[in-house]
């Protein structure tokens, strides 16, 4: 933020995610129940090839895109609602994007013409409904109630995910076996639609969380001081709310609900490049993109010939993890 | 330098810089402040005194654009309230709120170069020069350069205060609105604050307006006292006029004597009577 020692150690420590971001691009293909050589795909090996560029490659990219909007739209919504637990899972954000989803799934039937967006559409309604009714509950005249929005998002998840179980109950064994592997998050793509699909979006999301940077970095300082330098918290508060669910509703629409990632991430980064959201923007775009990766990766690795949807993964992760900032701030208290 | 200042100080005295007609705010239907007709003179500091819930903190807020009145009009050197933008508005009234987070992840100079935020731009890459040079200019006169590294979590709540001054002193703003700056601050802060407020009103020619429940700092640093009580003018005047046993009385229902008279009386509250 100024010529002081944070900002090229924020600049160093940005490198270095770049630095890994590269590398989880670069040897993640290889990795998988199949052992794929580089040298074999390039040398125009049908099978070799087609499991690295239709594949493999595709599902690195979608997991760099996916866990970098992840980890972005945490980082939104920990600094406005200046709460460190807040991230689209324990909001109850992503819950709702799946219901969509899975409500379209559920009546595909009708909406099969449309494929991948009437599902994408239908997730980006249930994220956009469920962050307006966690946030709407949440909201006072000075601000908002970070007890309430927590205790909302888990409400609302809780209801969402009854009625996810509801709508399995109702549906054929063949569709009941669809969403319960989706709600379990994955990452298992053929070819580069859902990539491009994906793109727009999490950039859309940076390009919007960078542009405010400054508006988030004074939110650090309190809403009141911040609106008294000239910052407009309502509308703030809209366009953040709006570039995170528009991520998390495309991103949940391809990949099922993936929890966590928006918890562990933007927590972890912020201890490496600080509190310049110049920095921490862009860093959690790469260290999302990265940790999601590996964690596909070791989850093509782990059990393999089998793989595991890589969302049980993740909570596997979060939990503990969520347990742990609890622990660190009730100590703090 | 202080004298040119203090020049130009007794120049803009004349004018008024921040005028209120018919203030009015309403919270449930009920009236919590006003109808309030308010000068704040270029140069002068103007210190609200007055018990809990007079509406001290609500015509802070009202006066800083924070809150929206209910009737009446605010304007700053003539022009409405209404025909500035909160940006345009924020280069000119500085706020520093009573309440803020107990935690703020920063470093102080990040939160000192924050207060330029109303006048960066989305679209540069870093603060320009004249960002800087006023972060400088305001933790020199602030006296907290060394501390420029320093997590603000790590403060004590005196040094804190001090960095959220220099805050909005970076933002360069003419007027200066404080809310209760000495809460919770020990004797030895209490003392550095006043000394601090009385360097700034005196060297960098700054309209000041204050609201506190110390009568002491009210009267070093004020020269207009406004006594309110039920969100209601029960006077206005110099220290001398306002901090008398009678008036005082009236304002807080509470006994206080004059310890020392003069144009900056100092008094004590009897918590025996």
């Amino acid at each position: 933020m100024s010529p002081n020692p944070t900002r090229s150690r924020s600049r160093v420590a940005l490198a270095v995610l770049g630095g890994v971001w590269v590398a989880a691009l670069l040897v993640a293909p290889l990795l998988g129940s199949h052992s794929v050589s580089l040298a074999a795909a390039l040398r125009g090996e049908p099978t070799a090839a087609a499991i690295l560029w239709q594949l493999r490659l595709p599902r690195v990219l979608l997991s760099l895109l996916a866990g970098g909007g992840l980890a972005l739209s945490g980082l939104g919504f920990q600094t406005l609602f200046r709460n460190s637990l807040a991230e689209p899972y324990t909001l109850g954000v992503a819950s709702g994007a799946a219901l969509g989803a899975v409500v379209a799934l559920r009546f595909e039937s009708a909406a099969a013409p449309l494929g991948l967006s009437a599902v994408a559409l239908a997730s980006f309604a249930g994220a956009l409904a469920a962050t307006a009714l966690v946030v709407g509950l949440a909201l006072r005249r000075q601000g908002v109630a970070t007890q309430t929005l927590l205790l909302a998002g888990v409400a609302v998840s809780l209801s969402c995910s009854a009625t996810i179980l509801f709508l399995q109950y109702l549906a054929d064994s063949t569709q009941t076996f669809r969403m319960v592997r989706w709600m379990m998050g994955g990452l298992a793509v053929v070819g580069y639609r859902e990539v491009l699909w994906l793109l727009p979006w999490i950039l859309g999301g940076t390009v919007v969380l960078l542009a405010l940077r400054w508006d988030l970095n004074l939110l650090l300082t309190g809403e009141e001081l911040a609106a008294s330098r000239g910052v407009d918290i309502g509308r703030l508060r809209l366009q953040v709310l709006l570039a995170t669910s528009l991520m998390i509703g495309s991103l949940v629409a391809v990949a099922g609900p993936i929890g966590f990632v928006g918890l562990i991430v933007p927590h972890i980064v912020r201890r490496w490049v600080g509190q310049d959201h110049l920095f921490l923007a862009p860093a959690c775009l790469l260290g999302g993109g990265a940790f999601l990766t590996a964690c596909d990766a070791a989850a093509r690795v782990v059990m393999a010939p089998a793989e595991l949807p890589v969302g049980i993964l993740t909570a596997l992760l979060g939990g503990p993890f969520f347990l742990w900032l609890l622990i660190l701030r009730s100590r703090e208290r | 330098m202080s004298q040119v200042a203090s020049q130009v100080a007794s120049q803009v005295a004349r004018e008024t810089l921040l005028a209120a007609r018919g203030l009015t705010w309403q919270a449930g239907g009920r009236t919590i402040l006003g109808p309030l007709d308010l000068d704040v003179r270029g140069g002068e500091c103007l210190a609200v005194v007055g018990p809990n819930g007079a509406g001290k903190t609500t015509l802070l807020r009202l006066l800083t654009g924070l809150a929206h009145p209910a009737a009446g009009t605010l304007s700053f050197g003539g022009r409405p309230f209404a025909r500035l933008s909160r940006r345009e508005l924020a280069r000119r009234i500085a706020y520093v709120p009573q309440i803020r987070p107990a935690h703020v992840p920063l470093a102080v100079e990040e939160v000192v170069l924050l207060g330029r935020y109303p006048y960066l731009s989305p679209l540069q890459l870093a603060p320009r020069t004249a960002d800087f040079a006023a972060v400088e200019d305001a933790l020199r006169r602030v006296g907290i350069q060394e501390l420029r590294g320093r997590p603000v979590d790590e403060l004590s709540g005196g040094e804190r205060q001090a960095v959220f001054i220099a805050a909005a002193l970076a933002q360069e703003a003419q007027l200066l609105v404080l809310d209760e700056p000495t809460l919770h601050l020990d004797a030895r802060h209490q003392q550095q604050l006043a000394s601090l407020l009385l360097r700034l009103k005196d060297d960098a020619a700054r309209t000041v307006v204050l609201a506190t429940h110390d009568l002491n700092l009210a009267a070093l640093l004020g020269d207009r006292l406004l006594a309110l009580a039920g969100g209601r003018e029960m006077a206005i005047g110099s220290p001398a006029e306002i901090l008398q046993p009678e008036v005082l009385e009236r304002l807080f229902h509470a006994r206080f004597q004059v310890v020392r008279g003069g144009d900056r009386p100092l008094t004590v509250l009897d918590l025996a009577s």
